[in-house]
């Protein structure tokens, strides 16, 4: 009798390979472990206020973290976006005096405009996603600080509208306006990549780039569309994070850019493109945003919030890794 | 004869982009010398003087990336080694100024070569690892030191700035800090037998553990090596600045840089290609726009316009020559 054939050993080798092929399960079950243990810390979060507010700081995050997810099944990966999401706040609150719908209008030109450049330096000119993607981001800080004192003076507040749609809550103060348009891109990013041909075609993008370009695939309009799609999701998420907080500057949305790759990562997108889906994204989101409401309650200062941010996202990232290479 | 002229081919394919690298270099310095009134002295040591942090922080981002991973946290590393030292070195004389600084070199490669040894055994791609590790490391630097402070002793100043206020006019320590880890990083990495494991494991992770090199040792050892370089930049940054600042956006503009600085000086980011020279010769490439765009009068907001678009340009005429050789085979 070998270890192998003890029964506890081989059922626990069972539940191993289950949870091997349903990895998304262990991630709704860290979802809930730490909900309880925020609860526990403050027993009032555990109430529709306060996970409302998790779900407010989880939306935006999910939808740049949506951007990521499109991009690194490519194999690629987009470091600008926290960068665009601010320009396109700065912009939205600029032109808000003209309406809301012409400041929405104005910021998503941002992100359409910026990603757009990273799709042809990637797609048409080959240009390494990571520098071509830091660079944008430079360019565009750049811009944007000497804008602000030059052609982009005037309000820094958003519109009413705005404010609504990122910071408000409908049903009795209970959903947020922004988990509805959450909940919209989630459908429309599922739906993209399940059910569509570019769906398709992004996956064997990133799981073999010279198969897909000798079958026939023009990989560089794959990188075009995508890149854009992702300047304009990021923008999107900016518009929101800066109708939460009512005010733009440019600093809005820079505290995004590592979660907006570690919510991919830890829902098991691979970095290196191919594999990965967004539910997993969405839970990686979710559970970034308990695990700050988390560090919040727990008030012991940005040094140890950092660390303990930085030993979780390598914990679970670990996790994850472990658990997929049982199969 | 063909062989002769083939191999001479090769040479110039193999070494062109390095070579590129340091004919614009060349460029750029003699238009700088045309560009401002008075080159002197003061100038040169305060371009060399200034450049040492990214330089070091470029040579360890290639070990790294040649070996076959990326350092995201090299800046954060950067930041906590400067936050380290200019907490324990206030007040402290020469010598003892000195000993710390080993011992932050030191620390800063266990750190690191441990983040290396968590990769291996993980199996998390390094990209999120470091991802990682640059917010612990960041964290960690905050809770040494919460604000901007502390400082160092003036003789440590004078070892990587030739004064001992940072603003003097002698280079010639400067310049020996400058070459003698470049000189240093080349050798290991080109003539000794870890150094050609470390190309080896990056090249081919396969070929190179059939052929029987320890590749989680050489992950280990590059890792650890970039770390220790990290840590000089955080030591040349308390010397330069005579202080220690622990700001993220500090750690992430200087990863950054060196990431565009190894590209820039050919190393591939797929590992195995490229050398530390070329790398060297990029990083005071991109340290250098930043003098030459204000000696031509840009506000520095335009110069970080200039400095990312001329990145992007250069890695676009680098794609279409790539896009045109593979074309033409």
């Amino acid at each position: 009798m070998t270890v192998a054939d003890l029964p506890g050993v081989r059922r626990q080798a069972a539940s191993m390979r289950l949870l091997a092929d349903h990895p998304l399960w262990i991630l709704g079950g860290v979802l809930v472990v730490l909900i309880a243990i925020t609860g526990a810390i403050r027993p009032s979060y555990l109430s529709f206020s306060g996970l409302r507010n998790t779900v407010l700081l989880a939306a935006p995050l999910g939808i740049m973290a949506a951007a990521q997810t499109l991009l690194m099944l490519t194999g690629g990966i987009d470091l600008s976006v926290a960068m665009v999401a601010t320009g396109a706040a700065y912009v939205a609150g600029n032109r808000s005096p003209s309406g809301a719908l012409i400041a929405i209008a104005s910021g998503l030109l941002v992100g359409l405009i910026a990603g757009a450049t990273n799709g042809i330096g990637v797609g048409i000119f080959q240009v390494n996603p990571l520098i071509m993607t830091l660079a944008m981001a430079a360019i565009l800080l750049g811009l944007f600080t000497s804008w602000a004192q030059t052609i982009f003076t005037g309000s820094t507040t958003v519109a009413p509208l705005i404010k609504t749609l990122g910071g408000g809550s409908f049903f009795g103060n209970r959903v947020p306006y922004n988990a509805l348009i959450w909940v919209g891109v989630a459908l429309v990013v599922m739906w993209l990549l399940k059910r569509t041909g570019l769906g398709r075609i992004t996956y064997a993008i990133g799981d073999n780039p010279i198969a897909a370009r000798l079958s026939g695939v023009r990989v560089w309009q794959v990188h075009l569309v995508l890149y854009t799609l992702a300047g304009l999701l990021a923008a999107l998420a900016g518009i929101l994070i800066a109708g939460r907080t009512g005010a733009v500057d440019l600093q809005l949305a820079s505290t995004f850019l590592l979660p907006s790759v570690a919510a991919a990562v830890i829902g098991g997108t691979s970095i290196f493109g191919g594999v990965g889906s967004y539910s997993g994204t969405i839970l990686g989101a979710l559970i970034l945003s308990v695990l700050n409401s988390m560090l919040t309650f727990l008030n012991v200062g940005q040094a140890i919030q950092q660390v303990v941010y930085g030993l979780i996202v390598l914990l679970l990232a670990w996790l994850y890794a472990k658990v997929t290479t049982e199969r | 004869m063909t062989a002769v002229v083939r191999r001479r081919a090769l040479n110039l394919r193999r070494h062109g982009w390095s070579i590129g690298v340091w004919l614009l270099l060349a460029v750029l310095i003699g238009w700088y010398v045309l560009l401002i009134p008075r080159f002197g002295s003061f100038q040169i040591a305060s371009i060399i003087k200034n450049s040492l942090p990214l330089v070091y922080l470029a040579i360890g981002q290639a070990v790294i990336v040649i070996t076959g991973g990326i350092d995201l946290g090299a800046g954060a590393m950067l930041v906590l080694a400067n936050s380290a030292s200019a907490t324990l070195m206030q007040d402290q004389p020469f010598l003892v100024t000195i000993l710390i600084g080993f011992g932050i070199i030191l620390g800063a490669a266990a750190l690191n070569g441990f983040v290396g040894w968590i990769i291996n055994v993980s199996r998390v791609p390094d990209i999120v690892v470091t991802l990682a590790t640059s917010f612990i490391y960041s964290g960690l630097a905050l809770m040494i030191l919460p604000g901007p402070g502390g400082g160092t002793s003036a003789g440590f100043r004078i070892l990587f700035t030739g004064s001992d206020d940072g603003t003097g006019t002698s280079f010639g320590f400067s310049l020996g800090m400058l070459l003698v880890p470049v000189v240093i990083a080349a050798f290991f990495m080109r003539r000794s037998r870890t150094g050609l494991s470390l190309y080896a494991t990056g090249s081919d992770l396969n070929a190179a553990y059939l052929s029987g090199v320890d590749i989680r040792r050489a992950k280990v050892i590059g890792y650890a090596f970039g770390g220790a370089m990290a840590g000089l930049a955080g030591l040349a940054t308390v010397a330069i600045t005579g202080s220690g600042d622990p700001r993220f956006s500090i750690g992430a503009n200087a990863t950054l840089n060196s990431v565009a600085a190894i590209v820039l000086g050919g190393v591939a980011l797929t590992g195995g290609i490229g050398s530390v020279v070329g790398a060297v010769a990029a990083a005071i490439i991109v340290f250098f726009l930043s003098p030459i765009l204000s000696a031509m009068g840009i506000d520095p907001n335009t110069a970080q316009v200039v400095q990312g678009s001329l990145i992007v340009v250069v890695m676009m005429i680098a794609g279409l020559l790539a896009l045109r050789r593979r074309r033409a085979k």
